[in-house]
């Protein structure tokens, strides 16, 4: 603790000096801007249609600091990761500015600089608390959030709770009222409950890759387990991580999940909830404005979205993702690149991106936006804010150490091999923790 | 005679040999050498640790690269000799045809104008159990539940031999078919004076002709079968549960998702073993098939 | 049972008629649907029960597609596809210059290793991309021909090679070598003999292997989204994912661009199917 306050007011020194130096004396102000012409920034960022439009903004920054950016890479979440890794193998790292992610920042340290001595304080004050943590790996600050901030929060069918029918129905099997479930316990009730299989099901879930571990492990933190104890030794296979999965096991045996959930990721989860074979739909901020489109789902105007439900320990959790954008240790001109990076995560730059859609992290964005929205009158997008506003509550990251997107593909295999039945809940958790301290043991933890 | 110092055949073949060894062959000798290293891709100094060959000793002892080793013979197997009879039948039902020939043969190669990574997303919406194209017309059709193809056990490796075997028994069909129109006629006309029934003509005149072009088409699918990586990849990824996991996805997802690059090019040399049996073996097949075609040896 | 002649043969010729039509319905059906995808709104397309007849077809994933707003859908289409046809066309082309020079080797001479050369270029397509894929990165790298056509280019002629070697070589095996001593006794130099005896007679089955090294070009994924990465040398195929993002996909507009890059590998196929059916038959010279 101490350690890193010394570190920290060091970092807060350097950044005086360096700001100063570059004429710049108010060091404090929420600003990174200066003079940088003739300087051409190599960036890599991420590519898509969700990710793209900010980048339009870079347009203003050449305009007001004369640099240039030249973007270098633009490619898809994996492929993207792979390039980046590749160029740390390659010792290609003669860019500037690039993409990250909380999931990947622990493998790319590397790579990627601290960037505490170029960002004032007064910027990190902007953010939430938990966000700045989360990007801080070993103490250094590995990026700079963005406005694409993910949490799950829960999308369900208005009508279908607001039916009399269904209601009594409801209240008389489980003798409590049909309502939108607090709870994962309700939850499963309620989805086995709208279970018309094959037309209709309860809900969906991710049931591969990294997506279903981190779903099991948004439950297991809410039922009150852990992923890992102080020493980094797998704990998930404790009384509540079987608790967990025996939620995934008992919706699928209830066939209140499509069968083919162990296929699916998230594309097919939001393509499932909008085609309206679906009733819940625990999903990604990424989806609201799409379910609410004619043009693209049969739901449309019959989306509710609430806070994620609570877990047996009564706490609600949110394992969340953030993109942001990193400078590498190689870069020659950082002031330029930090200034790069400040300006596409700042007030307006994240206002600017969170109005399309995603889910902003600085504070006074969030306050901002729902003022817009409350005044623009658009009800459903006030729904979803104030529901993802209270999601990203409780949100946190994934464990900070590089090798946890490894440990996710031990731990699925199990997970999934519990859910079609070819394992007991407690056998497929105790071999994927054997695998996953062997695997930890390997690595010297 | 003055000697030249590169003979004609050679000084052909330069430029060719040039472009495999500098694309082919320095990587190749690249990642062997990483094989027998801990190489991970986020901590460069370790391409510089020797640890002789503990990958693959890892491999050996490792019973799921085995169950993926034997699943993607399988799989290959199975693809290979069904896209070769689709092939040939296809091929021969368009040779017959008597009008339409040109359409015909261009919609016997439409799935070749599809990328693998298109094939991919495709059939995995095709297959998707609840609002894929598949389930859809089969409930349509009065089916009462719904069949997880990308799920089940079997289903699963048969929904991905599906989408492998539409995007590449043309390549057979077209190869095949430029067999059967080669066909010189003067032999099958002589059969026909002798009596031989179609299937006999079938059996012992057209096919021996056809045979090197269908070991050229087996040979080169063998050799560019990994390409369905892509179609498993997006469909299925090698699950669940490991259900389809194929060398080709347990390789790259080593490598560059957990970043294990030398243990991941230790199973690729394994890997490359497997192709190396099935080029081999369809290689002496072709060689015998040309001699019965002629030319130099 | 008697089974007259003739009805036995109208019996055979119908079954094949059905045959054909269930095997080009089979072939076609899951690529006609994503063309028909391309134009219904996604809404439609992934709808629960089925929409099995389609009630608003519109232009509006390619409208998104050639928009400006990336926001909207844009992706930049022209810069793939202009990538997509430099590299496809390029390497095709050297790969069959090179590739006619190798297949004539093979095909005419006898020399010492010969067999084993022939195998070691087909083993060198055995390999797979995985194990290429990295240290091609890093020589890459060094090079600074990442993200470059040439660099495409450069890969896509190696990989169609071995292909394209065996087939020429098929297709010379298959001119007798008579014509060109008689044409050398004529009096035309070797280089003259080739090119205006034997060459013709092979110029079909050339075309074909064209067609085949095009197509694995102008398709290829897997080494295209490990080396391009910019509008600068991206191709249609890696394009693909700009549709998808990290927990969500545009599966309509993601057809659209499949429709775009398919159109003009149909077209293209379609033209050269002439060359194609006189390259196949010409075997008719030998028989």
């Amino acid at each position: 603790m101490k350690i890193g306050n010394r570190a920290f007011l060091f970092g807060s020194a350097m950044s005086a000096v360096i700001l100063c130096g570059a004429g710049q004396a108010a060091f404090a102000k929420d600003e990174v801007m200066g003079d940088f012409s003739g300087v051409t920034l190599k960036a890599k960022f991420i590519g898509g249609n969700q990710y793209e439009p900010l980048y339009a903004r870079i347009t203003d920054w050449e305009k007001a600091t004369g640099g240039k950016v030249e973007i270098i890479s633009k490619k898809s979440h994996f492929e993207i990761d792979k390039e980046i890794k590749s160029d740390i193998a390659a010792g290609s790292t003669d860019w500037c500015v690039g993409y990250n992610h909380v999931s990947f920042a622990p493998q790319y340290t590397n790579l990627y600089t601290d960037l505490t001595p170029y960002i004032p304080q007064d910027t990190l004050d902007k953010y939430n608390p938990s966000f700045i943590e989360a990007a801080t790996i070993n103490g250094e600050l590995q990026m700079l959030p963005r406005a694409q901030f993910d949490v799950s929060a829960l999308y369900y069918r208005k009508s279908l709770y607001a039916d009399p029918k269904n209601q009594k129905a409801f209240k008389e099997k489980y003798g409590y009222a049909l309502t939108p479930p607090d709870t994962f316990d309700q939850f499963k009730d309620q989805a086995i409950f709208f279970a018309d299989p094959p037309n209709f099901y309860g809900t969906q879930y991710a049931g591969k890759e990294e997506a279903v571990v981190g779903r099991f492990y948004e439950l297991l933190v809410a039922d009150g387990g852990q992923m890992f104890d102080k020493d980094w030794k797998p704990t998930f296979n404790s009384e509540s991580g079987q608790q967990a999965l025996q939620w995934f096991v008992d919706l699928y045996k209830a066939k209140a999940v499509p069968p083919g959930v162990l296929s699916y990721v998230w594309d097919d989860l939001g393509s499932g909830f909008a085609s309206g074979s679906v009733a819940l739909d625990l999903d990604w901020p990424g989806w609201a404005s799409y379910f609410n489109d004619p043009k693209q789902s049969k739901v449309a105007g019959d989306v509710g979205v609430i806070v994620q439900p609570k877990g047996s320990s009564g706490k609600r959790t949110g394992w969340s993702g953030m993109h942001g954008f990193s400078m590498t240790k190689d870069c020659g001109d950082k002031k330029a690149a930090a200034s790069l990076i400040w300006f596409l995560t700042n007030h307006d730059s994240q206002l600017f991106e969170a109005q399309k859609g995603p889910l902003p992290t600085r504070t006074k964005v969030w306050d901002d936006l729902i003022a817009q929205v409350k005044e623009s009158g658009d009800t459903y997008r006030g729904e979803v804010l104030t529901a993802f506003q209270e999601a990203s509550k409780h949100a946190f990251a994934v464990p900070k150490f590089p090798e946890w997107v490894e440990s996710t593909n031990l731990i699925y295999p199990e997970l999934q091999a519990a859910i079609v039945g070819d394992k007991t809940v407690k056998e497929a958790l105790d071999d994927a923790a054997e695998r996953v301290g062997d695997m930890m043991a390997d690595y010297g933890y | 005679m003055k000697r030249k110092f590169l003979s004609p055949p050679v000084l052909l073949l330069l430029p060719a040999m040039i472009i495999i060894a500098a694309v082919v062959l320095v990587p190749l000798l690249l990642s062997l050498y990483t094989s027998f290293t801990p190489f991970k891709l986020t901590r460069p100094d370790t391409l510089y640790r020797w640890i002789g060959v503990r990958n693959y000793m890892r491999l050996f002892e490792d019973y799921y690269f085995w169950a993926a080793f034997l699943r993607t013979f399988v799989v290959l197997t199975i693809a290979l000799n069904v896209e070769m009879l689709l092939g040939l039948g296809l091929a021969v039902l368009v040779n017959k045809a008597v009008s339409g020939q040109r359409a015909l043969r261009t919609i016997m190669m439409f799935p070749m104008m599809f990328s693998p990574i298109l094939v991919g997303f495709q059939f995995k919406f095709m297959f998707n159990d609840t609002v894929g194209l598949v389930n859809n017309a089969l409930q349509s059709m009065g089916m009462e539940r719904v069949i997880p193809w990308l799920v089940d056990e079997h289903l699963a490796l048969f929904s991905i031999l599906t989408a492998e075997i539409w995007s590449s028994t043309s390549v057979f069909a077209i190869l095949i078919l430029a067999g059967l129109m080669a066909i010189p006629r003067d032999p099958l006309e002589a059969a026909r004076v002798d009596g031989c029934t179609p299937w006999q003509t079938f059996r012992h005149i057209t096919l021996p002709y056809l045979m090197p072009f269908m070991f050229i088409a087996m040979t080169i699918r063998s050799l560019d079968i990994a390409r369905a990586y892509d179609i498993v990849q997006i469909m299925t990824a090698g699950g669940p549960a490991r259900r389809t996991e194929l060398l080709w996805t347990m390789i790259s997802r080593s490598g560059y998702v957990d970043a294990n690059m030398g243990l991941a090019n230790a199973m690729a040399y394994i890997s490359i073993l497997l192709s190396i049996f099935f080029t081999f073996y369809f290689f002496r097949k072709l060689m015998a098939a040309r001699r019965y075609m002629g030319g130099a040896q | 049972m008697m089974v007259s002649h003739g009805t036995r043969k109208i019996y055979l010729k119908w079954c094949r008629w059905i045959g054909t039509f269930l095997a080009m319905s089979a072939i076609c059906i899951p690529g006609l649907w994503i063309v028909l995808s391309s134009f219904r709104p996604n809404v439609e397309i992934l709808a629960k029960p089925a929409v099995w007849i389609p009630q608003d077809l519109n232009f509006d994933h390619y409208a998104a597609i050639f928009s400006s707003d990336p926001g909207q859908g844009a992706v930049p289409v022209w810069s793939y596809f202009q990538n997509s046809l430099i590299i496809a066309t390029t390497s095709t082309l050297i790969a069959l210059l090179i590739g006619m020079a190798g297949g004539y080797a093979f095909a005419r001479y006898s020399f010492k290793g010969k067999d084993t050369m022939f195998l070691g270029f087909m083993l060198s397509r055995t390999v797979p991309g995985i194990a290429l894929s990295l240290p091609l990165f890093m020589v890459y790298a060094r090079l600074g021909i990442i993200d470059t056509d040439f660099g495409m280019i450069l890969i896509y002629v190696a990989l169609n090679l071995p292909f394209t070697i065996w087939l020429i070589d098929g297709f010379f095996r298959q001119v007798p070598q008579e014509l060109n001593q008689a044409a050398q006794i004529d009096g035309c130099t070797p280089w003259q003999a080739f090119w205006l005896v034997e060459f013709p007679l092979a110029k079909s089955g050339i075309a074909s292997a064209g067609i085949f090294a095009f197509l694995t070009s102008w398709n290829e994924f897997a080494l295209a989204s490990q080396l391009t990465r910019s509008t600068a040398s991206k191709t249609l195929p890696v394009g693909l994912l700009d549709f998808t993002s990290e927990f969500t996909i545009n599966w309509g507009g993601m057809c659209a661009l499949a429709v775009i890059m398919i159109v003009p590998a149909l077209l293209l196929t379609f033209i050269v199917q002439k060359h194609l059916v006189a390259g196949l038959t010409f075997g008719g010279v030998k028989g």
